[in-house]
């Protein structure tokens, strides 16, 4: 039986002769050297990333130090036709889950969520979810399915914005009785992570900022609180701030947009792109660089005058 | 000498991952594009075109035809026109994948998607060029999250040609790859 020659990667420069058995062969120990040198780059790498970088970061996020931004109010109509409005739960820890039924990830969530509400709802708990679905009729049907215990609302582009954009399904957020956003976890999560943040919420005095809060689980940099400005979100031109201009300013900057098709494929103007389609990023792009050029032009007259 | 060598080819390959790494966090998670199976095409005639999607490293698509009933499919819509009629639309077989979000395996679509199409030009088409539009609408998750579903615009000229022009194949392996029935 023929026999396969080993694959000999050893450079050539490192090969000992064959026929000097008392000398060893310094090129295993070579790579082992490298290999070693290398490990030892990546750890102490990874240990400066880590004690620089990551742990400031998460330090900042996780533990109170006033940067627990308040949760955006919203006021919505529930599945059943019941209004959900996010201030009656003051005093509460809220778990809000924005989440839809063609999302695997999320729906392995609810199971967990259902627990959750039954085991906490009598301690000054609620979960809430805010279904991004287009339209109620396969949430209705879902919520049946699994009977789902607790408060739930198809919610908009706009809420979805205001509590700083979906990057991803599911989306939640832990919402303590002073109803400060004190987590974000952006992908399914274990209802074990929950669990914690919420006993440690309900523990904490509603009337004061929880400042040693500790998040618990995996934090990704996703996860980083940052909610969107309602001066950008309610704007004429959705996504952009008009607020720094004056009227007559506003209506130009609006006639500017009117004036540009938008590059997406849509058909529009560039103003009627962002009037209809907020989520479309080539007409966000395309109106905040008219802005910039715009704010440019505008604020050089102002100072001329 | 040597050591140092390999310490910088290691430091140059950790950046290049970091940068590609990023740049795929940047960037949209399904990139498309459409090609047409001839350089030309003559009136009254039947013509293939080919969507060539891209599915971003770490997601997936659904399948046309998804394992489970919530699941929104992918889907090629090629916007009505008087010239261009849609015959037929051919999706690949799915990859059966199993996920932690579900319990049993789904029908995916992951790296380079092949959408095929058959179309008729119309009957009176005069020599000159057409643009034909079209949307690629997908919905894309990875293991732990979901992004909202999407369309891809899609627009690709086609010129009609005089029934005696011939016509000259275009990326044949591509349409050689696709089941067109």
């Amino acid at each position: 039986m023929e026999e396969q020659t080993p694959i000999d990667n050893t450079p050539e420069e490192s090969k000992a002769p064959e026929s000097s058995p008392s000398e060893s062969p310094p090129a295993p120990k070579s790579k082992i050297l490298v290999g070693a040198l290398l490990a030892m780059v990546l750890v102490v790498g990874l240990y400066y990333v880590n004690r620089y970088w990551i742990e400031p970061a998460v330090r900042a996020q996780t533990k109170g130090d006033g940067s627990h931004p308040v949760a955006p109010p919203f006021s919505l109509t529930d599945i059943t036709g019941q209004p959900l409005n996010l201030s009656d739960y003051k005093g509460k820890v809220v778990v809000l889950d924005f989440w839809a039924t063609w999302c695997g990830p999320c729906r392995i969530e609810i199971p967990g969520f259902i627990e959750l509400q039954k085991r906490y709802a009598s301690q000054g708990f609620t979960m809430i979810g805010i279904s991004m679905d287009d339209s109620p009729e396969p949430v209705v049907d879902f919520t049946k399915e699994l009977q789902m215990n607790y408060p739930v609302a198809v919610g908009n582009d706009r809420l979805g914005e205001l509590y700083g954009g979906m990057p991803g399904l599911p989306t939640t957020f832990v919402i303590g009785r002073d109803g400060r956003i004190y987590a974000k976890h952006v992908g399914a999560t274990d209802a074990s992570v929950f669990e914690t943040e919420i006993k440690e919420l309900l523990a904490a005095s509603p009337a004061d900022e929880a400042t040693d809060f500790h998040r618990a689980g995996q934090v990704f940099a996703e996860d980083k609180v940052e909610l969107g400005d309602p001066a950008t979100i309610d704007s004429e031109v959705p996504g952009i701030d008009l607020t720094k201009l004056t009227a007559d300013q506003k209506e130009a900057f609006k006639k500017l947009l009117a004036g540009q098709q938008c590059t997406c494929g849509c058909k529009f103007t560039l103003l009627k792109c962002r009037q209809v389609d907020r989520n479309c990023s080539t007409s966000k792009k395309l109106a905040k660089d008219q802005m910039d050029a715009f704010l440019k032009v505008n604020s050089t007259g102002v100072a001329t005058k | 000498m040597r050591y140092m060598r390999i310490f910088l080819w290691g430091c140059t390959v950790t950046l290049l991952a970091t940068s590609l790494g990023w740049a795929q966090n940047h960037n949209p998670v399904v990139e498309a594009h459409v090609v047409v199976a001839t350089d030309a095409v003559h009136a009254n005639s039947p013509l293939k075109l080919a969507v060539l999607a891209q599915v971003a490293a770490g997601y997936h698509i659904n399948d046309h035809k998804p394992t489970l009933d919530y699941l929104i499919p992918t889907e090629l819509k090629v916007e009505h026109s008087d010239q261009f009629v849609v015959k037929s639309v051919v999706y690949p077989k799915g990859t059966s994948k199993k996920f932690e979000f579900s319990d049993v395996p789904l029908s995916v679509y992951e790296g380079p998607v092949v959408v095929g199409a058959v179309l008729q030009a119309g009957k009176e088409m005069p020599a000159g060029t057409y643009t034909l539009k079209a949307k690629f609408a997908y919905q894309a998750c990875n293991d732990h999250a979901c992004l909202p579903p999407t369309n891809v615009p899609l627009a690709v000229s086609i010129r009609i040609v005089p029934p005696n022009v011939p016509l000259k194949p275009v990326e044949p392996d591509v349409f050689r790859r696709i089941k067109f029935e």
